[in-house]
């Protein structure tokens, strides 16, 4: 199976080759990738239901557990059902819907269509959780850009967008869920862990957080109405992505796990909850779409309620349900939404209040339209009727949780059966206050392809014993088989007269005009929508609260920060421990002292100094206060170094400053500002000279190296000087780092001058770049010459 | 075979010296910048194979070992980064010459770009290969020293002070990283890395744990944790792109090398890392956030190189095999794939004349080949399978839960909320620079400077060594088993350091 997968995304490769030089015939092209598969996968159908599935692994980095597995079960036959079926019919449609001349819309959309088929085959194949996630947000990014299509009008933009965050949120949500519970059973193959699912507390967490991804990508309430949104793409994609396929990605991963953790609270409750919850609200909104679309939008978003619920109520009757109800769903939705796109491209729109006398035009599409209908509502002899008599079944037979369940799929299956009228009657339907819309032929091409699905859900409901070995071999994994067959007719069974009273009442409520205005009002402040644009806002001012408070632009407070947490982190550190400052000797020659107060004082004054010069020497006391102190200490080279790096500094220092202005530059925001800095670094200081004092504290005696630098210097390098040998031998190749760094400054100092002496001489008049600018009241204008 | 551990610092700077020399002679400098880096990528491809076959190659040099001789050092990470960051100066180096030719014509110099590359290349080679405290330093110098000369050359009036917060801040961090040495020598009587930690495990815990969060801060301000990273979204953004590509693939990461090199090698794993967890979950977020309240393309970009530090970060702080596998992997990976992305805006800027995401729209439609070359790096830096940040953050994820502490499972929600804002950040630009109505490029606002926007002319150099990055990153996904085999035995390497305390230091004092 992994090489049909390869193979999707091979052809994928070339479809914008043959794009470019056959057009829109590349879609047909493209339609081989999923029609082989699916004739592939009815070939060794057997196996999948043998309860002995293939398993293919595929290496990729084992070594951090990335691996492709594949195993060939019957849910995942039953999924490629829809997945490669409905895949190739759309690809066939999409042929004539496109338009003729269009290359690269064909190039752009036949790639992505079968990249995404054979993503959505690898998902329904993955046997292991990263494989899973790789695949599933492989069909959103495909979604993003199928959506998005050429991106130039706004509403595309936006609804792709929507449909990426939210679905993203769901899979990283579920991604982490998935490795929180694979590491807590100690195995990422989804086959172990469900076949010993683990306990606990985090397992719990891991649950909810696998939901959240599949409630987002089954577009379940609250996370609903990116679907509706997403209507803006072309009709087959629609049919495919939004219908058939990726939005069953969901319903597809509670199904995989629910036999595992059908029992487990924080597991069926939140899908039964919302399920129920998604299932009357999408009927209840679809009540009044005049969109044709955007019906059939909502009816989807109420038909995955529908089979959330029967999947989370966790019997062997309700897996029964839900895996035809996957099937007759993908096989009758898809048929209607390719029906709309015949109108919505052959009559020029696809609103109901323009349309009428279609019906009597186009015969074979709308009987064809209608068995998709009658499967929707649930009416005899198609797949939807069966499956919803199963659904009744388990649910009515059950206990008091599941029979007040089951009041509510009653309820939500009114609201079907009312909007499946209002399709038929708006699409097809011959108003009498309206001219009928002007005669056009429907296309044979895309009518054919229209009756693959729509005939698919006559006949498997006529002969359900084709699929009832995979739905049953589901549905085993819940409990014991009690003996249930699928089948149109089972005598006159509660089930039976219970659909008699949903088909009843809808009709009724169809005929009650007061429904237009009634149905799909929801009040403003509770509609999801506004709470998606209300989370991105949020978001948004949130990034700008935190961003602009922190990143403030001012250098002095950047150095005041890292400062600040030189001190607060190793500090903490070091208490951490106990600390030992052992024998302090105050000081060993009484000269220091003096020199030291000399230091010390001329320091903090120069942070206080107001002209600039005054800070300079104040600087230059403290490094020739330092040489004094190397003179005290016996270090008579080391002094004499310091004595000529302080005067050249200063010379060129006081050269510098005769261009600025005598004082520093007050900036009269930061009034208290001067102390604050001061005080900053002197703590600062004062926690390094700590550290300094501390640490020497640890050492005994002359360190290893330091003694084999002074006994080998003379013989090995004939050097008497000990730091002589250090710079050109020992560690020469120190050196010619420090000469490069020498070099890079002499060059950056010279780049700088000749950038500017050309800039003079060119022709563009500006004001030259001022010194002033780079100074602050830092007072620091340090650049690469002076450090060298 | 030791000598080669050398040639990847002494080339550069040799090629450097003659580049300057050669001034006014545009191709030979040319030439000599890409064969040069052309030979240490194919010296760091030796090494790797050697250092993964027969352990690490040391080079003694002046033939004086430890304690008190420089060594270099190449060991598994050390080549592999080396050999991803010469491929990548390779790629920014051909983009650079293309964006010149284009801009200036092939006959005119430059004089100090060519030698300043080089010599910051040599100063990264030297930093992944030493093996000594003081001579890292001394690469960070040459590094810093060519970076800053970089990022003043042609200086213009608004880029002034973003500049000089880049070589203040640095130069701050230089001044921590010399008194750091000095406490390091004080406390320990060794600069000689394999050396220390003998010495540093005498010493009390607080005194150790005192000087390994120095040294964090130290290299932190470098690879800009938060809240040392300021600086980075102030000053990067302003260069033009294929210096601020060079600089956010390789001088943060270099930083993070040294943090990876000096904690796992000098320091043991101990219970106040949760503080490095705690930094790494706020880096990432505060980054990430960052960058969705920009509306500059490049500023953006620097916001998301400070969040993806802290992926870096958490890795490390993890402590286990597959937590170092998936730091050095994310490394690999960010390195190509933040090069690309600052490449791209190269491109991006020149045919829309403007950074700014509200004024730019319509690129996909223009220049699909840009679009695609943005697609592929955007999504591998959000994670989104199956590019390389996939591999590197899946490895990263699975180590954090099976750590399993609280605030482990913390930064590993984290990291996944932190995916989602990249997500998001990196669909803002798609959405608004890539999608839309095409529209007419902004005039050159600054002709006089670097960078020629607005144009819309680019050559084929240019869009090669973009795609050449891209192809890279690609690569690092296709080939992630056998990336992820070496990851893992360089993160044993790490977490098991005999071997190379023992390759340094074993044939006694040299």
């Amino acid at each position: 199976m992994l090489v049909a997968i390869l193979a999707h995304f091979a052809l994928a490769a070339v479809l914008p080759l043959v794009a470019r030089r056959y057009g829109r015939a590349a879609f047909v092209v493209g339609a081989l990738a999923p029609a082989a598969t699916l004739v592939y996968a009815l070939a060794r159908g057997g196996e999948a239901v043998s309860g002995a599935p293939p398993l293919e692994t595929l290496a990729w980095a084992p070594v951090i557990g990335l691996e492709f597995t594949a195993r060939f079960d019957e849910l995942a036959l039953l999924l490629i059902l829809l997945v490669s079926g409905i895949g190739a019919v759309v690809l066939c449609y999409y042929s004539r819907y496109a338009k003729p001349d269009d290359h690269r819309t064909a190039a752009r959309d036949s790639a992505l269509l079968v990249t995404f088929a054979g993503a959505m085959l690898g998902l329904v194949l993955a046997d292991d959780v990263i494989s899973l996630y790789l695949f599933w947000e492989l069909t959103t990014v495909c979604s993003f850009l199928l959506v998005g299509g050429d991106g130039v009008a706004k509403r595309l933009r936006t609804s792709a967008t929507q449909a990426l965050l939210v679905t993203t949120l769901g899979g990283l949500a579920m991604l982490l869920g998935l490795i929180l519970l694979g590491t807590a059973a100690g195995t990422m193959r989804i086959s172990e862990i469900l076949a010993d699912p683990p306990s606990g507390g985090i397992v719990t967490a891991a649950l909810l957080l696998v939901l959240l991804g599949a409630l987002t990508k089954s577009a379940q309430v609250p996370f609903h109405p990116w679907l509706p949104s997403a209507m803006v793409a072309p009709t087959p994609v629609s049919a495919y992505l939004h219908a058939a396929a990726m939005v069953k990605a969901g319903v597809y991963l509670v199904a995989r796990f629910s036999p595992a953790f059908a029992d487990h609270p924080a597991w069926w409750i939140p899908i039964v909850v919302c399920g129920l919850w998604t299932m009357l609200l999408g009927g209840f909104r679809a009540l009044r779409q005049y969109d044709l679309k955007t019906l059939l939008a909502y009816g989807t978003i109420s038909q995955l309620g529908f089979l959330m619920v029967m999947l989370g109520a966790g019997t062997w009757m309700s897996a029964l349900a839900a895996g035809t109800l996957i099937l007759a769903h993908g096989l009758f939705k898809s048929a209607l939404f390719l029906t709309v796109g015949i109108i919505d491209k052959r009559a020029g729109t696809r609103d109901i209040r323009e349309l009428s006398g279609l019906g009597r035009q186009w015969r074979g599409l709308t009987t064809l339209a209608t068995f998709a209908l009658m499967s929707m509502a649930g009416l005899p002899p198609l797949l939807g009727f069966i499956g919803k008599e199963v659904a009744l079944e388990a649910l009515f037979e059950g206990g008091t949780v599941d029979r007040l369940i089951g009041v509510g799929v009653a309820v939500g299956s009114v609201l079907t059966v009312v909007y499946s009228l209002r399709f038929l009657r708006g699409a097809f339907g011959t108003k009498p206050d309206m001219a009928p819309s002007a005669p056009v032929p429907c296309g044979r091409v895309m009518t054919g392809m229209v009756a693959v699905p729509s005939l698919a859900g006559l006949v498997l409901a006529l002969a359900p014993s084709v699929i009832e070995p995979v739905e049953t071999g589901y549905a085993d994994r819940y409990g014991k088989d009690p003996g249930y067959h699928l089948a149109l007719w089972h005598g006159i069974t509660p089930a039976l007269m219970i659909s008699v009273g949903i088909i009843a009442a809808g009709v009724a409520v169809h005929r009650y005009a007061g429904v237009q205005r009634l149905g799909g009002y929801v009040p403003g402040p509770l509609r999801a929508q506004s709470w998606y644009g209300r989370s991105v806002e949020g978001l948004e001012s949130l990034a700008r609260g935190v961003t602009g408070r922190l990143q403030v632009g001012s250098l002095p407070v950047y150095l005041g920060v890292i400062l600040t947490t030189l001190v607060v982190v190793p500090g903490a550190g070091l208490f951490s421990g106990d600390i030992d400052f052992g024998e302090l000797r105050l000081f060993d020659n009484w000269l220091q002292v003096p020199l030291a107060l000399l230091v010390l004082v001329a320091a903090a004054t120069s942070l206080l100094a107001r002209r600039r010069l005054t800070a300079v020497l104040l600087a230059g006391v403290v490094g020739y206060g330092i040489g004094a102190w190397f003179v005290v200490d016996g270090g008579a080279d080391l002094a004499l170094a310091q004595f000529l790096v302080e005067t050249l500094t200063l010379v060129v220092f006081v050269f510098v400053i005769r261009r600025f202005p005598p004082r520093f530059i007050e900036n009269k925001a930061y009034v208290g500002g001067r102390w604050v800095k001061a005080v900053i670094a002197g703590v600062a200081g004062t926690f390094v000279a700590v550290l300094a004092v501390l640490y020497s504290g640890y050492r005994g005696g002359i360190p290893e190296a330091s003694r084999q630098y002074i006994e080998r210097a003379e013989d090995e390098t004939g050097a008497t000087n000990v730091v002589n040998a250090i710079i050109v031998d020992f560690r020469a190749f120190d050196t010619i780092g420090e000469i490069t760094v020498l070099a890079v400054a002499a060059t950056g100092v010279a780049s700088l001058i000749l950038a500017r002496s050309r800039r003079r001489n060119g022709t563009v008049g500006r004001p030259e770049p001022t010194e002033q600018d780079a100074t602050d009241d830092t007072g620091t204008t340090e650049t690469p010459e002076v450090r060298s | 075979m030791t000598f080669l551990v050398a040639l990847p610092v002494l080339l550069p700077l040799l090629a450097a010296a003659l580049s300057l020399v050669a001034g006014r002679s545009p191709r030979v400098q040319r030439l000599l910048g890409v064969v040069v880096l052309t030979a240490i990528a194919a010296v760091a491809a030796t090494l790797l194979l050697r250092a993964d076959s027969e352990g690490p190659v040391v080079l003694r040099l002046g033939g004086y070992g430890p304690p008190f001789g420089i060594t270099l050092v190449a060991d598994r990470l050390a080549s592999l980064l080396l050999l991803v960051s010469a491929l990548v100066t390779l790629a920014v180096l051909v983009f650079s010459i293309g964006q010149r030719i284009t801009d200036f014509g092939r006959r005119t110099a430059s004089t100090a770009f060519h030698p300043m590359y080089l010599v910051l290349c040599a100063g990264v080679s030297m930093a992944y290969l030493t093996g000594d405290l003081f001579n890292l330093f001394v690469a960070f110098e040459i590094m810093l020293g060519a970076s800053y000369v970089l990022i003043t050359r042609r200086v213009t009036a608004e880029r002034v002070r973003p500049s000089m917060t880049y070589v203040i801040v640095s130069l701050t961090s230089s001044l921590l990283f010399i008194t750091m040495i000095a406490l390091v020598y004080t406390a320990t009587g060794t600069v000689n890395l394999a050396a220390m930690p003998e010495k540093i495990a005498a010493l009390p815990a607080g005194v150790q744990s005192s000087l390994a969060l120095f040294i964090v801060i130290v290299f932190g301000i470098k690879a800009a944790l938060v809240p040392l990273h300021f600086w980075l979204p102030d000053s990067y953004p302003t260069a033009p792109a294929p210096i601020t590509a060079v600089f956010a693939a390789l001088l943060t990461k270099v930083g993070v090398y040294a943090l990876i090199r000096t904690q796992t090698l000098v320091f043991v794993h101990e219970d106040s890392w949760a503080v490095l967890l705690g930094v790494a979950l706020v880096t990432m977020i505060i980054g990430a956030l960052g960058a969705i309240a920009q509306n500059d393309l490049n500023r953006m970009l620097s916001f998301l190189l400070v969040s993806h530090i802290g992926y870096m970060l958490f890795g490390l702080a993890l402590f286990t095999v597959i937590g170092l596998a998936g730091v050095i992997l994310y490394v690999v990976h960010h390195i190509t794939v933040q090069g690309a992305l600052f490449l791209v805006s190269g491109l991006v800027t020149r045919h829309t004349g403007t950074v700014s995401l509200q004024a730019m729209s319509g690129v996909a439609r223009a220049y699909p080949l840009v679009a695609v070359l943005f697609a592929i790096p955007a999504m591998s830096l959000a994670g989104i399978p199956p590019f390389s940040g996939f591999v590197a953050k899946m490895a990263l994820l699975q180590a954090g839960a099976e750590v399993g502490t609280a605030m482990a499972i913390a930064v590993t929600a984290g990291a996944v909320v932190t995916s989602l804002l990249t997500l998001y950040a990196v669909t803002k630009i798609w959405v608004g620079a890539f999608w839309g109505p095409p529209t007419e490029p902004l005039v050159d606002d600054d002709p006089n400077d670097d960078v020629t926007v607005g144009t819309g002319s680019t050559s084929s150099a240019m869009v090669g060594a973009t795609g050449g990055l891209v192809l890279i990153s690609v690569l690092i996904a296709v080939f992630a088993g056998p990336l992820a085999d070496m990851s893992e035995r360089a993160a044993n390497d790490l977490l098991h350091d005999e071997g190379y305390r023992s390759a340094v230091l074993g044939e006694g004092n040299g």
